[in-house]
């Protein structure tokens, strides 16, 4: 599904990551855990396509395309989400037309017709369920006035609906309440499928309860540092990062 | 440039109705400057191409109404109209209200007196008293609400063209009235418009405008409106710059009385070589009155553009409320923004706040759109309609305000 091979990547003339390798096999949940400032967003950003960062060696391969190649809009269209650790606030854009915006620039893509009225609010019904998102969030300006825990939501409601090869949950549990995190999980374990992967980013272990990952690296300057299994987001709990 | 002035006027015609304020505006004609770049009024709408060129007023006799202009630009609006065509009354095209309670009628069949003195000031106001042709003169008796708003639609159509509309309103104690006034011209047509519109509004009243320039070809376009506003009545003026090769719209609002409410709302998107030029003042005078202002403008390509809000809050003003907001956005780095909010405020209990923001895309909201998987056109393209669609949303007719977002999309292309 994806493979990083090498990836060097800097913003100005800080360099961030620095050989980073990495392979997410399809169905897989890979977690990927690290101290303050160790490039674990930078990664989300890299493989977004956000244009602040810079490239400099490496390759990533995305379902048998040259993922750096392409812009944002391209690399969404392929099947990659990223779920924003800040969501943006968009006024005066609804939650709705954006997502027909999105769904439709998919099928273009695609080559398939834009999508039909019905089946499009058939498909809101049942994504806005997952996430227990209602009917006034839905209606309302992309994340405007929405609380922390509700623009979550709302991320993995657009997730639900854009039904992604990949999505990176970029700090998804930061700023959540217990509730708000089960929510959010419950929505994640719901689109978990053998052909769909998943990269979570996060720097607790708390996440990692709710959303159980097939595999946990630590990421270290730039670099994995460190590979196992679920056990391993638990021994960092306990004996913090310094261990490594 | 004192050469061409009089070379300027050499082709115009007057009608032989309104003496007195056609001999003062030759007068101050005379006297005044053609303005340059050396008047801060008009520092960044210079005008010399026009004053260079020759241009000819039109009888209005024995034309015909070209087929791709609508002549109720609104199809949808139920709406009572006053058609003119290069300044000359159009008959044939209007439909006038007739209610007891009602003048509404040509300016030129009727007599009106005007207080404004723009002429007296600006060597474009007074060429338009000199040679002002026809408009609109509305008065709505005390109490009374227009059923239907009014279409004010005035159509430039030809080369070389000086026209000078100039219109008058004036609503009674608690009256109510909306007016749209639609500016188009061909895409064959060049010259200048100069156009002024005074409007009273006596207290109680409530009067709408919305003002839609939608003008092909290659028109320099003035207008100016004066609207006076007695004590407790309320006004509200949207105007939208859809298309124009050159528009100066001018507003000058003057509270003269207690307790007045003024909403002026505003967008102009310029592209190619386009410029807009939007002057506002509000003028603050009497104790209790509320003004709220927005603007906003997305400039593209070469174009250029002016924002200038003026709000006066006098001595005496008390207790006023005055809001003004100005946003831009440049979206090329060939377009240029001149904005300048001015507030004078003399009085010490009023409450005013004002912002004037020049800048680009919001690129988080531009790489959130496309992280989702849209196109970068159809980001921008979102993020413009909502931009400028929170000023048109406050306009109050359905028909006016689908009818103008129409057609900023289907000029700038949106899904």
């Amino acid at each position: 599904m994806l493979k990083i091979k090498n990836l060097h990547a800097q913003v100005g003339d800080t360099k961030i990551l620095n050989g980073l390798d990495l392979e997410v096999g399809p169905g897989e949940v890979h977690a990927i855990m690290g101290p303050n400032g160790s490039g674990k967003s930078t990664l989300a950003s890299v493989l977004s396509g956000r244009e602040d960062y810079e490239v400099t060696d490496g390759s990533v391969d995305f379902d048998g395309v040259d993922l750096l190649d392409m812009d944002a809009s391209d690399r969404a269209r392929e099947g990659l989400f990223l779920a924003f650790q800040y969501p943006v606030e968009i006024p005066g854009v609804s939650n709705m037309n954006f997502m027909k915006a999105a769904i439709n620039g998919k099928r273009a893509h695609a080559g398939l017709d834009p999508i039909k009225g019905n089946d499009f609010l058939q498909k809101v019904k049942e994504c806005a369920s997952l996430v227990e998102l209602d009917g006034r969030l839905r209606d309302r300006s992309v994340n405007e006035g929405f609380s922390g825990g509700e623009k979550k939501r709302n991320e993995i409601f657009q997730m639900a609906m854009l039904e992604p090869k990949l999505a990176v949950l970029d700090e998804t549990d930061s700023g959540l309440d217990i509730d708000a995190l089960r929510v959010v999980s419950q929505g994640v374990n719901a689109m978990r499928n053998s052909d769909r992967s998943f990269m979570v980013i996060t720097h607790y272990q708390r996440l990692l309860d709710h959303i159980v990952p097939d595999f946990v690296h630590v990421l270290s300057e730039g670099k994995i540092v460190k590979s196992g299994g679920k056990e391993l987001a638990l021994e960092l709990e306990e004996k913090g990062y310094d261990w490594i | 440039m004192t050469g061409s002035k009089e070379s300027f006027i050499s082709n115009f015609q007057a009608p032989s109705n309104s003496h007195e304020l056609r001999s003062q505006g030759h007068q101050y004609m005379a006297d005044l400057p053609v303005p340059t770049r050396k008047s801060e009024r008009w520092k960044y709408s210079p005008i010399s191409k026009l004053v260079n060129s020759s241009l000819m007023t039109c009888s209005g006799e024995g034309v015909v109404w070209p087929e791709e202009i609508l002549p109720n630009p609104i199809p949808f609006l139920d709406s009572y109209r006053i058609v003119f065509r290069n300044g000359s009354y159009v008959a044939s095209l209007s439909d006038l209200p007739i209610d007891d309670d009602v003048v509404c009628a040509p300016l030129g069949d009727v007599e009106a007196r005007f207080e404004n003195e723009y002429h007296k000031s600006e060597w474009i106001g007074a060429i338009n008293a000199s040679y002002h042709q026809n408009g609109l003169f509305l008065k709505v008796g005390k109490n009374k609400a227009l059923d239907r708003p009014i279409v004010v639609h005035h159509l430039t159509d030809g080369e070389n063209i000086a026209s000078f509309p100039r219109h008058f309103i004036k609503l009674e104690e608690g009256a109510k009235a909306e007016v749209v006034v639609w500016s188009s011209a061909t895409d064959k047509s060049s010259g200048m418009c100069n156009g002024i519109l005074e409007a009273h509004i006596a207290p109680n009243a409530y009067l709408v405008i919305d003002k839609v320039c939608n003008e092909g070809g290659e028109i320099f376009k003035f207008s100016y409106e004066h609207i006076c506003q007695e004590r407790d009545s309320k006004m509200k003026i949207n105007t939208f710059t859809v298309k124009g090769h050159w528009v100066r719209n001018e507003l000058e609002i003057v509270a003269q009385g207690p307790g007045t409410d003024s909403v002026f709302n505003g967008t102009y998107m310029p592209s190619g070589k386009e410029h807009v030029d939007n002057h506002t003042t509000m003028d603050h005078a009497y104790p209790n009155g509320t003004s709220s202002e927005l603007y906003r403008g997305i400039m593209y390509d070469n174009s250029t553009g002016v924002f200038n809000g003026k709000v006066f809050v006098r001595k005496d003003s008390q207790q006023t409320n005055a809001f003004q907001q100005n946003s831009n956005i440049v979206a090329s780095k060939g377009a240029t923004i001149n904005a300048k909010p001015e507030l004078e405020i003399y009085a010490d209990d009023v409450k005013c706040s004002h912002g004037c923001t020049v800048g680009q895309f919001d690129t988080e909201a531009l790489f959130y759109l496309k992280s989702r998987g849209i196109g970068i056109d159809e980001a921008k393209a979102l993020l413009v309609q909502a931009y400028v669609g929170d000023v048109i949303a406050a306009v109050d007719r359905e028909e006016v305000k689908n009818e103008v977002m129409r057609l900023y999309s289907e000029r700038h292309r949106w899904a």
